[in-house]
């Protein structure tokens, strides 16, 4: 499942995968318990217990000691300035490649369907313009921030 | 006689003097604002009273209507608590002509402190020492320019210009050099007569890297006047006080004792009763000097109430009540700090926030303690003061108490309201903090800038993957701010039915 927040330091893409009652975001791990707080393990093999609100578009979290105010960015919104999302979300699998070297593409079309953790991922293009590169075929294994495609943007 | 006192207050200050009525076995009365109708101060009152009005100033600063609700509800005592009537001589003067017991010291004695030139004058001739620096009376315009440029060669630069009347840095002036004097002067003059009529202002030799510390004093009606030591409280943002601390970290006995005598003649010299704090600067060459003193109960007082074993509001009500006050001889035992939590951004110069309080999980333990008079599910709104809570630790040891006030900031929890618990947390972590060496202006030479949140990309990463997996359970559908309705939204609940008898 896919997320965009605003924090301080700008726009970031959350995209969490699920196994059972776990949440993967990379190497980090989450269970929700049964208070409604949140337990984190973090790749560094720490771990601890969030507190989350919400208050109108807002989560507010409380993480070791920290307290984070993230404005949820509604999906389908502007995702202006973003000119990613070319590259993988998460680990995976490519389930299948929808388009071409050279093939001219518009804006939130889907280029790209990634699965992991047995969810699917659309790879959609933030503008018009035309595919360039493709580095994986249907089938390959990617890692997180792996770079799928290039394309020349139209303005 | 005291048996029914009502408190002229809001907010933290309210609940902590009505929980001291509740535990002296006195009835209780609060007043409150519309505003305020829902606010828990009003909850722990045995009766509450509707102020009318809709400004603080028909309000709660409304004296004659606080007054009339006083003689209806049958009080016999007034507690103003700290902040709006509690330093208004007037205000003491007609509670105590209408035959109530004012629970403070006397309408002269917080004329004569109110009025800074008076009490510095008051001080002199006590034998306390007073900032280096000359009272300009005149008030003509032109002849008390002349005067201040005259008393300025004789005071020396850099100094402070400050206005009688003043308070909370309003008049107030650094003049660093001789060419300035006279435009600072003007404006002091101008915004002391726009904030409190009075125009008068005078010069005092700037003391630089000078801690604050005040010394509690109370006073009885059976010839008693105590000190209970000293609080520090030089961090400070805005002119107002962030973390203060008793025991101050660099105190010696022997101006420990020297400033208790001197705050004891300061009170002794204006027939002082009750509580008071006495507030000198500290110089770093162990020098003192009485800035002012505040004649009412303060902020801060827990850090006190936490080394020395008094509780100084019960004190109040015992002192007012014409008992001796009960403390014997006094022992500090331990270090106790106070942070005070306030609504407000740190990171956009501490601008105040709003908002609700959807969760609120103050920290528990050994050797902690809350007063607030906030709780859960509350709004914080801009119509009064932004500060919410203190928090106050106490531990055998200055480091211990750090390292106790770092794992309770730790552990609290506020959201739906941006506040300063992340600055707070990071202030004890200041080599001069955990040194005892802070000043008055530590705050702006540590972060000249402006204040920023560091939190590491693992925790932050943390923290967006629980608001993520939070959006995706749907945990948002769960409300935080209103428990009631998760308790009562099963089946019907059998005590919403059932129906009680009463004789």
């Amino acid at each position: 499942m896919e997320h965009m927040f605003r924090t301080r330091g700008g726009s970031v893409d959350v995209t969490l995968a699920r196994s059972d009652d776990v949440w993967i975001l990379g190497e980090h791990r989450a269970t929700v318990e049964s208070d409604g707080r949140l337990k984190i393990h973090l790749s560094n093999g720490t771990s601890g217990f969030a507190t989350v609100a919400k208050v109108g578009d807002c989560w507010w979290v409380h993480f070791k000691g920290h307290t984070f105010n993230f404005e949820r960015i509604e999906p389908g919104a502007s995702q202006s300035g973003d000119e990613g999302g070319l590259t993988a979300p998460m680990p995976g699998k490519v389930l299948q490649v929808l388009v071409e070297v050279g093939q001219t593409v518009n804006a939130g079309e889907t280029l790209m369907v990634l699965e992991a953790m047995k969810m699917e991922h659309r790879i959609l293009a933030a503008s018009q313009g035309s595919i360039t590169e493709i580095h994986f075929a249907a089938g390959e294994q990617v890692q997180q921030g792996s770079v799928l495609l290039a394309m020349d943007e139209e303005d | 006689m005291v048996s029914k006192v009502l408190v002229a207050n809001r907010g933290e200050i309210a609940c902590r003097i009505l929980r001291a009525c509740n535990e002296a076995g006195l009835a209780s009365v609060a007043i409150y604002a519309a505003n305020d109708a829902s606010s828990l101060f009003v909850e722990l009152a045995d009766e509450s009273f509707l102020l009318d009005g809709d400004t603080i100033t028909d309000t709660y600063l409304h004296q004659a209507q606080i007054l009339d609700i006083a003689k209806n509800a049958g009080v016999d005592a007034i507690h103003p608590g700290f902040g709006f009537l509690s330093e208004r001589a007037d205000f003491a003067r007609a509670v105590t002509e209408a035959g109530i017991q004012w629970i403070g010291p006397g309408a002269n004695a917080i004329e004569k402190m109110g009025d800074k030139m008076t009490a510095r004058i008051t001080m002199r001739a006590a034998g306390v020492p007073v900032i280096p620096g000359e009272e300009i009376e005149e008030t003509d315009e032109d002849l008390a320019l002349q005067a201040i440029e005259q008393a300025s060669t004789r005071v020396g630069f850099p100094l402070l210009l400050k206005a009688s009347s003043g308070g909370g840095g309003k008049g107030m002036r650094a003049v660093e050099h001789p060419e300035e004097l006279l435009d600072a002067a003007r404006s002091a003059r101008r915004e002391a007569i726009a904030a409190f009529g009075d125009g008068r202002v005078y010069l005092e030799r700037l003391l630089t890297g000078s801690k604050h510390v005040e010394i509690q004093v109370l006073a009885d009606r059976h010839g008693r006047t105590i000190h209970l030591g000293e609080r520090e409280c030089s961090v400070q943002r805005r002119h107002q006080k962030v973390f203060e601390e008793a025991p101050c970290a660099t105190m010696t006995e022997e101006i420990r004792s020297a400033m208790g005598k001197a705050a004891v003649a300061a009170a002794t010299a204006v027939d002082y009763e009750g509580a008071g704090t006495v507030e000198f600067l500290l110089a770093p060459n162990g020098e003192f000097f009485f800035l002012e003193m505040n004649t009412r109960i303060q902020v801060e007082h827990p850090v006190t109430e936490m080394v020395t074993g008094v509780d100084i509001v019960r004190e109040q009500l015992r002192i007012a009540a014409g008992q001796p006050m009960s403390c014997g001889d006094l022992q500090m035992r331990g270090h106790a700090i106070e942070v005070r939590l306030y609504a407000e951004d740190a990171s956009n110069n501490f601008l105040p926030a709003i908002g609700p309080l959807s969760v609120f999980v103050p920290p528990e333990g050994p050797g902690i303690r809350l007063d607030t008079g906030v709780r859960q599910g509350d709004e914080v709104t801009p119509n009064y003061d932004p500060m919410l809570a203190k928090l106050i630790v106490w531990a055998p040891s200055r480091e211990e108490a750090l390292q106790r006030m770092r794992r309770s900031l730790d552990e609290f929890v506020v959201l739906g309201t941006t506040t300063n618990l992340r600055f707070l947390r990071e202030l004890c972590d200041v080599p001069d903090v955990i040194e005892g060496t802070t000043d008055t202006t530590m705050i702006d030479r540590l972060w000249p800038n402006g204040w920023n949140p560091n939190a590491s990309i693992e925790v932050e990463d943390g923290a967006l993957m629980a608001a993520a997996v939070a959006e995706s359970s749907g945990l948002h559908r769960q409300s935080h701010s209103s428990p009631q309705s998760d308790d009562f939204s099963g089946p019907v609940s059998p005590f919403r039915t059932l129906s009680r008898r009463y004789p």
